[in-house]
């Protein structure tokens, strides 16, 4: 043995070469990782909201969703008036369920670009013993919640103060758990993809993840059904798994209205035959294409991991 | 003599005292050094062109897909257009001014900032200039793309008055960003969460997609203190000569005075609060934060 190496203990994994996976990192199994990632969201909640007042920080978190829908309301008030009433649950519904996928969105790369420029502590947290994925994903939940909070409340204010028609009895439950479950795995994926992408760029991207978000609102029939885009436009619409999430909670929610996918001389008739799509073929969509998402996300994630940690990206600050 | 040439001077006092000339290079020095690497960092950062262009295009035709669903005049779309490219400036002002001494702060360089012997006014300028050619880009780029793409038909009489309200915008859009620099930097850590709520809820009281005076008094309110909202109103009066206003919408010429009236003021402001918080800073010891 060289002079000065120290000795490895007897039954001790052995040493990863460079770039090697470190099976150790993930050693303790899933209660390990279980802690590392309730560990994590109360570090995001902690740095999220121990600060404030309680009042003020559900005003802050309320009244962006709001905001998002009163402007959809006005603008279908200053054109349609009264005969535009029937569209106002749609945008309503729509901008609301909008709000959690921005905070999704946004929650996970926020929290990459808060640990590495503002805190610095980004290094430190890829070298702890928890799976750098697990501690992302945990420092997200924060914002999830707080976006999932912004976005019942939006649906509250539509039905109490906008007149979007509501019964509680017409919910379908298992649809609306189901769309629910696969969602938030389908928005966590596409956060996934922006904190991948924010590991790689510089401080200014903060407002990376909202253009992201804005892009996808486009094709994801929130606002307006996918029928009024251009056909290839529509197809890549169909892809989306947050178009089928919105149809899925449409349909649970407010059931008889308005569909956001589907009609006469669409695609989705082209491809599938019939008008609008049933609950169960929904369901089958967003699975698909949330599944397809989150493959892509650990794949995008991984490399992207790889490709900071080769060029030392964990540990620079930026600015301009 | 060049004014950045240290003259020679009897005693460190008479050293010390700068003539007008040498405050004023160093100041005009201080803004081209702090806007240098915003413009800069743009061409550096290639993700820039489709996270900050691309994409932003996209959310406005979002807007333009919602009007189109309820079949609404072609002038409504081209609102949302203007609206679009006129949230590149209004974002930039939120993110890259109103929290940026606030950032500084955090990363240890605000310090820096009062230690040098230069106007921290001048300092905001240079972010506010280059954070100016920073949106350019995207509003031209939306404004462009979006007219060429969903068959927008400007109707424009007066391309000097329009240009003006334009420029006038522009100066009291990042003056409220320095008086907010200062402000956001006493609240700390709140600025974050003040950040989103000055997003939505000012496109949504500006009228970003709809004419302002719809909103009625919240409206007028917005005009009397919103360079955003006051701005854009003339401007879509301006570019969309024929269209019809809700009554109540004042004249262009008014809201022409209103955006001297507030440039005049929030650059005032600005100054003040900025001095004020250096002093505070100064006395209280908050140019740096405790882990540094």
């Amino acid at each position: 043995m060289a002079v000065g190496t120290p000795s490895r203990p007897v039954g001790a994994p052995p040493t990863p070469g460079l770039g090697v996976y470190d099976a150790a990192r993930d050693a303790g199994g899933s209660w390990a990782v279980m802690r590392g990632f309730v560990t994590s969201v109360r570090l995001g909640w902690q740095m999220e909201a121990n600060w404030t007042d309680p009042l003020l920080f559900v005003i802050y978190s309320v009244a962006k969703p709001v905001s998002s829908a009163l402007i959809l309301v006005f603008m279908l008030e200053v054109i349609a008036g009264e005969a535009g009433r029937s569209f106002r649950s749609f945008v309503v519904i729509g901008s609301a369920l909008w709000a959690f996928v921005m905070s999704g969105i946004a929650g996970l790369a926020w929290a990459i670009l808060d640990d590495r420029e503002r805190y610095r502590m980004l290094k430190y947290l890829y070298v702890s013993p928890t799976n750098f994925l697990v501690v992302v994903l945990g420092r997200g939940v924060a914002r999830l919640a707080v976006g999932a909070v912004g976005a019942v409340i939006t649906l509250a204010v539509g039905v109490v103060v906008l007149g979007v028609p509501f019964d509680i009895a017409a919910i379908d439950w298992p649809l609306l758990i189901i769309s629910i479950a696969i969602g938030v795995v389908a928005i966590t994926a596409l956060a996934v993809v922006m904190a991948a992408i924010c590991i790689q760029t510089r401080m200014e991207s903060w407002s990376y993840p909202e253009a992201a978000a804005g892009a996808l609102f486009l094709v994801s029939g929130a606002v307006f059904p996918v029928a009024v885009l251009p056909g290839p436009v529509q197809a890549i619409a169909l892809v989306n798994p947050l178009t089928w999430w919105i149809v899925g909670m449409r349909d649970a929610l407010f059931p008889g209205g308005i569909s956001s996918v589907g009609g006469i001389g669409t695609v989705f008739r082209e491809w599938f035959g019939h008008a609008s799509p049933a609950p169960n073929e929904t369901i089958l969509a967003l699975l698909a294409t949330g599944a397809l998402a989150t493959l892509g996300a650990n794949v995008i994630f991984r490399v992207s991991e790889h490709r900071a940690k080769d060029r030392g990206l964990l540990d620079r600050t930026t600015g301009s | 003599m060049s004014a950045f040439v240290r003259r020679e001077g009897g005693s460190p006092l008479e050293s010390a005292t700068w003539t007008s000339r040498q405050v004023f290079m160093t100041n005009l020095r201080t803004v081209g050094g702090r806007a240098y690497p915003r413009v800069t960092g743009m061409f550096r950062e290639k993700s820039w062109v489709f996270f900050e262009i691309l994409l932003p295009f996209l959310a406005t035709s979002a807007f333009v897909f919602v009007y189109r669903a309820v079949e609404a005049p072609r002038e409504y779309i081209g609102f949302v257009v203007i609206g679009g490219a006129m949230t590149a400036f209004w974002l930039n002002v939120i993110w890259m001014m109103a929290q940026q001494l606030w950032w500084e702060k955090s990363q240890g360089n605000l310090e820096l900032y009062f230690a040098a012997p230069m106007s921290i006014t001048a300092v905001l300028f240079g972010m506010a200039f280059g954070g100016f050619v920073m949106s350019s880009g995207r509003a031209v780029a939306v404004l462009v793309v979006a007219t060429a793409l969903y068959g927008v038909e400007f109707a424009i009489d007066q391309w000097l008055l329009l240009g003006g309200v334009f420029l006038l915008t522009m100066s009291a859009l990042y003056g409220l960003g320095m008086v907010l620099a200062s402000l956001f930097l006493m609240w700390g850590r709140e600025a974050w969460h003040l950040t989103q709520l000055m997003i939505e809820p000012v496109y949504f009281v500006s009228g970003l997609n709809f004419p302002v005076a719809r909103l009625g008094l919240l409206g007028a309110v917005a005009i009397s203190t919103l360079p955003l909202a006051v701005g854009l109103d003339a401007m879509r009066q301006l570019a969309f000569a024929g269209a019809p206003y809700p009554e109540g919408t004042p004249a262009p010429e008014v809201e022409v005075l209103i955006l001297i009236a507030m440039t005049v003021v929030l650059l005032a402001i600005a100054r003040w609060s900025l001095a004020k918080l250096e002093r505070m800073a100064r006395r209280d010891g908050k140019l740096s934060i405790r882990w540094q």
